[in-house]
């Protein structure tokens, strides 16, 4: 794996890792960082929804006059097995896909933080090679958390929605 | 160049793969398995995704999962590794719809040879000797008018696929009957397909398959051959380069039919031509081709000091000149590589999956280990049981007999039963040493007298 070429860089790469942070971005006279936590992010932008980070990706590029060879920082992504809060029943994703939160786009989401639902009751969609695929509930109760931004990639087993179980 | 490769595999060859990969500056993004999480290859690469529960069919036998995982982390390529679906037309056809470079050769290239009744037709096209056999035979009539033609004895064969499924040998006429149907619902449990072919039954072969590679421009070149005559159940157990056995005429011939078909095909990228070598006969007959990177490429590796797994990303990313020139390729040197598996010789070949409390392999001069096994790693029971391969390089056969009979004394791992005993046996045995055996003296001659040996201590 390359190593960065500043010690700086490294150091920025690692905290912002063990941060709760989605997004860093730094620019300096020597170099310019850019952070996210969206994989497929390449370039400073805009906000994104904060999603809680399990599924969190780094990448940097030095850009910059300075640069001998444009060494990228690669950081390792696991998918890490989130923790639901206390009394809480979380719904995990049964493979590796593309979640969305709404049966079309532009539709109204399946659910929204505070909504009741049952266990039959459709959550979100997860997309395979454009086989969609519907997530129930699982359980009654109300919508505590999403955990996943509309059209991210999420991994097996990766928390989607939070149900507050009654 | 390719910049990011998507593995879509596991154990040895992943490590294999993304060691590869990183030497030539290309990232990696490994897709494991939940059971997979915590391994070496997921440790090597530069991203993880898991892309489903531990069991294969849900995990790395889907190819709509690692297609998506490769498209959603930027990966301009996939790597499919051996076994799974590495010769799945599906997945090939499927990366290459979706504008991901599929590192082997093209979908229409591995459909046609994946069925081998339409691969004896090219390679009979092609003007190579094929061994005797029929069209597809759909009823044991058939089958039996097939025999009769063919002279007995005859192997059934499936024509959707290989390894030993659905391979069943008759001796007598009526030994059709017996075994026409178990043949048929083998092949349909495996491949999907119970179309079944007649070959004729060479009794004394040895298992000689030609390495090549081609830029899928009508140009190919060979990498020498290999003998993988210690089988058993149709599954190596020992490989060799070269095979001395083989005549130097012979042996060119033999490269000059690998060569000659895969050339007529604009065979892209590497592969492997298997024949028979009848040891009595002197001549050698087509069985089929593998449309992959092999486990025994490495004895390959050794004996011509190419990479071929970065050959294979040279080739794939359109490197100009990546496919090198014939008399580039000098063979000298003897290699041997045994294959570890995690089971039991003396219960049956019991798999035995656990945690490696202690793996200490040897090394040195000529001692190679690909392996993805650390002190502490639990071996799955998902998978299949080869924990790793140990390839041992030296001047001659004798020598690299020498080498390896001392390395495998010195390969400890604890905490698992290992087929490391057999191994040992099969080094040891003046048959081996001498050379003298074929396809079946591993299971009808060294087992039982292995087996009977363990009864009376």
């Amino acid at each position: 794996m390359a190593k960065p070429p500043k010690g700086d860089i490294e150091s920025l790469v690692r905290q912002f890792d063990s941060s709760d942070w989605t997004e860093l971005h730094v620019k300096t006279n020597d170099f310019e960082v850019y952070l996210s936590t969206n994989p497929n992010s390449s370039k400073p932008g805009g906000h994104k929804d904060a999603a809680a980070p399990v599924n969190a990706s780094v990448s940097t590029s030095n850009v910059g006059s300075k640069a001998e060879s444009v060494d990228v920082v690669k950081s390792k992504t696991e998918s890490a097995r989130s923790v639901v809060p206390e009394g809480m029943v979380g719904v995990t994703a049964p493979n590796l896909g593309t979640f969305y939160s709404s049966p079309k786009p532009g539709a109204a989401p399946y659910v929204s933080v505070g909504d009741r639902v049952t266990a039959d009751t459709e959550v979100c969609l997860i997309e395979v090679m454009k086989l969609f695929t519907p997530v129930r509930s699982g359980i009654d109760g109300v919508i505590k958390e999403i955990c996943v931004a509309d059209a991210e990639m999420i991994e097996y087993q990766q928390l989607l929605v939070i149900i507050d179980p009654a | 160049m390719i910049k990011r490769v998507l593995i879509a595999n596991r154990g040895e060859i992943a490590v294999r793969i993304s060691r590869a990969a990183h030497s030539l500056g290309i990232e990696v993004v490994q897709a494991v398995s939940d059971a997979d999480r915590d391994t070496m290859a997921a440790d090597l690469a530069d991203r993880v995704v898991v892309i489903g529960p531990a069991s294969a069919r849900d995990s790395y036998l889907n190819s709509d999962l690692v297609i998506h995982a490769a498209k959603a982390t930027g990966c301009d390529a996939l790597h499919p590794g051996y076994g799974f679906l590495s010769e799945r037309a599906k997945l090939a056809q499927g990366c290459e719809d979706e504008g991901i470079i599929f590192v082997g050769p093209r979908a229409q290239v591995i459909d046609d040879l994946g069925d081998k009744l339409r691969a004896r037709a090219i390679a009979e096209k092609a003007g190579i000797p094929l061994v005797p056999g029929s069209g597809h035979v759909r009823t044991v009539s058939e089958a039996r008018v097939a025999a009769e033609a063919l002279g007995l004895p005859v192997v059934m064969k499936a024509s959707a696929g290989g390894g030993g499924r659905g391979m069943f040998v008759a001796r007598e006429i009526d030994a059709i009957d017996e075994f026409f149907d178990r043949a048929s619902n083998e092949a349909l449990e495996a491949f999907g397909d119970g179309t079944l072919y007649l070959e004729r039954y060479i009794e004394n072969a040895r298992h000689v398959e030609v390495q090549i590679a081609g830029d899928g421009k009508g140009n190919a070149i060979h990498f020498g051959e290999r003998d993988c005559s210690v089988q058993r159940r149709y599954q190596k157990v020992v490989e060799e380069a070269p095979c001395v056995l083989m005549s130097e005429t012979l042996r060119k011939s033999l490269h000059d039919a690998a060569v000659k078909l895969v050339s007529s095909l604009s065979y892209l990228n590497v592969g492997t031509v298997e024949f028979l070598f009848d040891v009595e006969r002197d001549a050698f007959y087509f069985i089929e081709v593998n449309t992959r990177i092999q486990v025994e490429h490495t004895v390959t590796e050794q004996i011509t000091g190419i990479d071929l797994v970065q050959l294979q990303f040279r080739i794939a990313g359109e490197e100009p000149h990546s496919l090198p020139s014939q008399s580039a390729i000098t063979i000298n040197r003897h290699a041997i590589e045994c294959r570890l598996n995690a089971e039991d010789p003396f219960n049956n070949f019991m798999p035995s999956p656990g945690v490696i409390q202690h793996w200490c392999a040897p090394s040195g001069a000529g001692v190679r280990v690909d392996s993805h096994c650390r002190d502490g790693y639990l071996v799955p029971p998902y998978y299949d049981s080869m924990i790793g391969k140990l390839v041992i390089t030296a001047n001659d056969r004798d020598s690299a007999v020498q080498r390896l009979s001392a390395a495998l004394e010195d390969f400890k791992i604890e905490g698992l039963v290992t087929n490391i005993p057999l191994l040992r046996a099969i080094v040891d045995h003046k048959d081996f040493r001498d050379n003298s055996f074929n396809t079946k003296w591993l299971e009808q001659s060294m087992l039982p007298e292995f087996e009977q040996t363990q009864k009376e201590e």
